[in-house]
């Protein structure tokens, strides 16, 4: 699992289109035409909602270049319904990010205290003179 | 007796996540970084996504609410109070998703599971290793939530799936 593939699932998720589409998967593979079929829209639409889901990893599509049917991936969406699991991912990548962010604000401190030792040193040097 | 406590134990293990970190920073550095709402909205939410809100008011029943937004621009706020506040070692708050109001809402507003606990605690210890910091985040469901209550839906569904694939 890609370290961003939890926003990619956020994203698949919001969007209640697509939630109906996953709902209808559950009774079986179903190819594009036939999950056209119950909204009002077109199929590229549809087509743009399942290319969505596929990067998700929500869902699989068939090869066959006529009619892709597409079919749940189970384990994906297993994983998104686990509360803690979801958590993990969660709390896992935004540690790395406060780990970077405190890196950052400590070469910050370090090169201003440099900076203000260097500004002390001059003012010193200032005197002297 | 015994039996009332592993089966009340077996639940917690289910229902717990403990994640233990080490920083290279001193505590009060990492305390800061989660209690000053300027540096939280640095790093709150997983990879490419941002932060756009975050209100803190820190104290013993003060609230807070973040909202973070996903690289796709959807927006997910979460609220909760703090419980316990003890700078620089111990921050314990519940923690909930929300609306943009501060509203608690279950995690379905949000396109996910309907299993999510309605409210969670977390607790956030910081110690102090050499000028290191150990971080432990221990985040457990609450019961009287959502998830004993409806169990259904999704898993349901999920469970159906399992089988049809085995």
């Amino acid at each position: 699992m890609s370290s961003d593939s939890l926003s990619a699932t956020f994203a698949a998720l919001a969007d209640p289109t697509r939630r109906a589409i996953l709902a209808r998967l559950i009774s079986g593979e179903t190819s594009v035409t036939k999950l056209a079929e119950p909204f009002q829209m077109s199929l590229p639409a549809i087509s743009k909602h399942l290319k969505v889901l596929e990067r998700a990893g929500l869902i699989a599509r068939g090869r066959e270049a006529q009619w892709r049917p597409s079919r749940l991936e189970a384990g994906r969406l297993k994983e998104v319904a686990d509360w803690l699991e979801h958590y993990r991912r969660f709390w896992d990548e935004s540690f790395d990010r406060l780990d970077a962010h405190l890196r950052e604000l400590q070469a910050q401190q370090k090169q201003q205290h440099r900076k203000q030792t260097r500004e002390k040193k001059h003012v010193r040097t200032k005197k002297h003179l | 007796m015994s039996e009332q406590r592993n089966t009340s134990e077996g639940q917690a293990a289910k229902r717990e996540l403990v994640i233990t970190r080490i920083f290279d920073a001193p505590r009060e550095l990492v305390w800061q970084a989660w209690t000053d709402p300027k540096q939280l909205v640095k790093w709150w939410g997983p990879k490419n996504f941002t932060a756009p809100v975050a209100k803190i008011d820190l104290r013993v029943g003060g609230k807070y609410l973040y909202c973070m937004r996903s690289p796709e621009g959807h927006d997910y706020w979460s609220t909760g109070i703090y419980r316990e506040v003890i700078p620089p070692e111990r921050l314990v708050c519940t923690d909930s998703f929300a609306d943009a109001d501060g509203n608690v809402v279950p995690a379905s507003h949000y396109g996910l599971g309907e299993d999510f606990p309605l409210e969670m605690q977390v607790t956030i210890t910081f110690e102090d290793v050499a000028g290191k910091t150990k971080m432990t985040l221990k985040h457990v469901g609450l019961p009287e939530s959502m998830s004993d209550m409806t169990n259904t839906g999704w898993n349901e569904s999920f469970d159906k799936l399992a089988e049809s694939l085995q």
